[in-house]
């Protein structure tokens, strides 16, 4: 049964547990009533802005229970130490805890894949030099936009190179986007 | 004044030219070195190492080299602060300060972190709402870092960011809106409800998890991923000239129905501001926001609008302190910024009404 809030009878999002002296007492309140009597915390976020934050987090996380065992191999870092800091710890993390991300990705963000800019650094010499929906007004060196055709073309062959060269983790990926793509088309 | 007073006082171009309702606008984009852990989890070697390496990048960009750069542990907190309430860096960014570094430009408008959540954290800022300007600076200078640094990245996840809520184009663009008439009309709730459901994060005057004090509000986007920059910025673009036609027709609405309480709430507020001897932070910025209103109608001489937002970042908190260079109390902060608005309002000729 969902529980009330006590002060305006709508259904209850915070649940604060008071221990003093021993004698413990339960709060319930809504997102408001709680904003209203000023719980914060200790960042300063209102609650109503934390539950939602928690929500996105947290469905991600409950969707995705085989989470529960990952570890980063280059950092340490878990899922347990990411519901503790809120951060992840390096960029392997992205692949290592790719089950973990991709929840709360899925939740928060818009979409699963990259549609901006691509870096030019030496880290995404492998990457293609397109971002879809760049428009003339920006610069156009970052922005060879290609047809969704082209785009699968260009997937497909990075894919045969990947076999090839027997990298199977980013043929996967690979693989991935395409079904992403065709799916969209 | 001290040399830090200096830099911060320096001439703000952000505070002289003004549109209504616009207060200003600013694109952030978080990156990350390839090579190290995110800042949250990195050694104190590390850190260093990735401060080196992005100062040495930095500063041999044009239009920061020979600019202010700040070692953060080396500044006391009061002038820390001031640079939040100047919006050159972030609340989080001052909180643990060993090996961060702060760059800015002399005109405020380019500001650069090292090693707050992320290992940088670079923005840009300007007056109105010319996003596409703002977006081929900071385009320009992430261009220069990503050619010179192993930056994180992704082609599925785009910018590798320490916490996926930034990941993709670790891009954050907003807008600083002064809305006194929707505040006054009440229809701000139903327009924060709106914003939010549309993606985008209503904020207060000094971001994540401040109030909103003299009716300003920030708005930003938060997805990054799965958009393109452009698709983010336009968006937004879109939302802001929305809001500001909201704020234009209640201002209006009240002018039409309600003349003699705004007379009335405006006189009262310049008579405070000419008369007070001791005066809180929120009563001071309410009051100046309704000046704005004031100066927005024509009450006051519109050349002032620019000397008012100057006004508001001097009668803040820490930059009181860092002008009296000591640290000050909450009763002697009071006591202070009354002087200065007294002063100021002292000068500003009486109001015109219609």
């Amino acid at each position: 049964m969902m529980e009330k809030c006590q002060f305006c009878g709508k259904p209850a999002t915070v649940h604060m547990t008071q221990v003093i002296n021993n004698k413990t007492t339960v709060i319930r309140m809504c997102n408001e009533c709680a904003a209203k009597h000023g719980l914060f915390d200790k960042e300063g976020l209102p609650f109503a802005m934390l539950s939602s934050l928690g929500e996105a987090l947290f469905s991600g996380m409950k969707q995705n229970l085989p989470a529960n065992g990952l570890i980063c191999s280059k950092c340490g870092c878990t899922p347990m130490s990411f519901k503790e800091t809120g951060r992840l710890g390096c960029p392997n993390c992205y692949k290592d805890l790719k089950l973990l991300i991709d929840g709360i990705i899925e939740s928060s963000q818009k979409g699963m894949i990259h549609k901006g800019k691509y870096s030019r650094g030496r880290s995404a010499e492998s990457a293609v030099n397109v971002a879809d929906g760049l428009p003339n007004v920006f610069p156009k060196r970052h922005a060879k936009k290609l047809s969704m055709e082209e785009r699968l073309e260009e997937l497909q062959e990075m894919l045969n190179a990947a076999i090839k060269a027997e990298q199977y983790e980013e043929a996967a990926k690979l693989r991935d986007e395409i079904k992403t793509l065709k799916g969209l088309s | 004044m001290n040399d830090f007073g200096k830099k911060l006082f320096q001439d703000s171009k952000l505070a002289k030219e003004t549109i209504p309702v616009v207060v200003s606008s600013r694109i952030r984009l978080a990156r990350n070195l390839a090579d190290f852990k995110f800042v949250k989890y990195a050694c104190r070697g590390d850190l260093h190492a990735v401060s080196e390496k992005c100062e040495k990048v930095l500063s041999s960009y044009p239009i920061l080299a020979n600019n202010t750069v700040f070692n953060m542990c080396d500044l006391l907190d009061y002038e820390k602060l001031s640079l939040v309430e100047r919006h050159l860096c972030s609340q989080e960014f001052i909180m643990e300060t060993n090996e961060s570094k702060l760059f800015f430009t002399d005109d405020h408008l380019t500001s650069i972190m090292i090693n707050e959540e992320d290992h940088l954290r670079m923005q840009v800022f300007r007056s109105d709402l010319n996003f596409k300007a703002m977006f081929d600076k900071i385009n320009a200078i992430d261009d220069h870092v990503s050619e010179n640094l192993n930056i994180a990245f992704d082609r599925r996840y785009g910018f590798l960011t320490a916490c996926p809520t930034n990941v993709g184009t670790g891009m954050r663009a907003s807008v600083m809106l002064h809305l006194p008439a929707l505040v006054i009309t009440k229809q701000i709730g139903n327009l924060i409800m709106a914003v939010q459901k549309l993606g985008f994060v209503v904020r207060g005057l000094f971001g994540e998890g401040s109030e909103a004090q003299g009716s300003f509000f920030q708005i930003s986007n938060q997805q990054t991923l799965g958009l393109s920059e452009i698709d983010i910025l336009s968006r937004l673009t879109q939302i802001i000239k929305s809001i500001i036609d909201y704020e234009l027709n209640a201002r209006e609405i009240v002018k039409k129905e309600r003349i003699i309480w705004l007379y009335d709430n405006i006189g009262r507020a310049l008579g405070i501001l000419r008369g007070c001897y001791c005066l809180t932070s929120i009563d001071a910025m309410n009051c100046i926001s309704l000046m704005m209103l004031a100066t927005d109608l024509g009450y006051l001489p519109n050349i002032l609008r620019g000397d008012l937002n100057q006004v508001m970042m001097k009668i803040q908190n820490s930059h009181m302190q860092v002008l009296e260079n000591r640290t000050l109390n909450a009763n002697e902060c009071d006591v202070k910024r009354a002087e200065i608005l007294r002063e100021f309002f002292a000068a500003v000729p009486n109001l015109k009404f219609d």
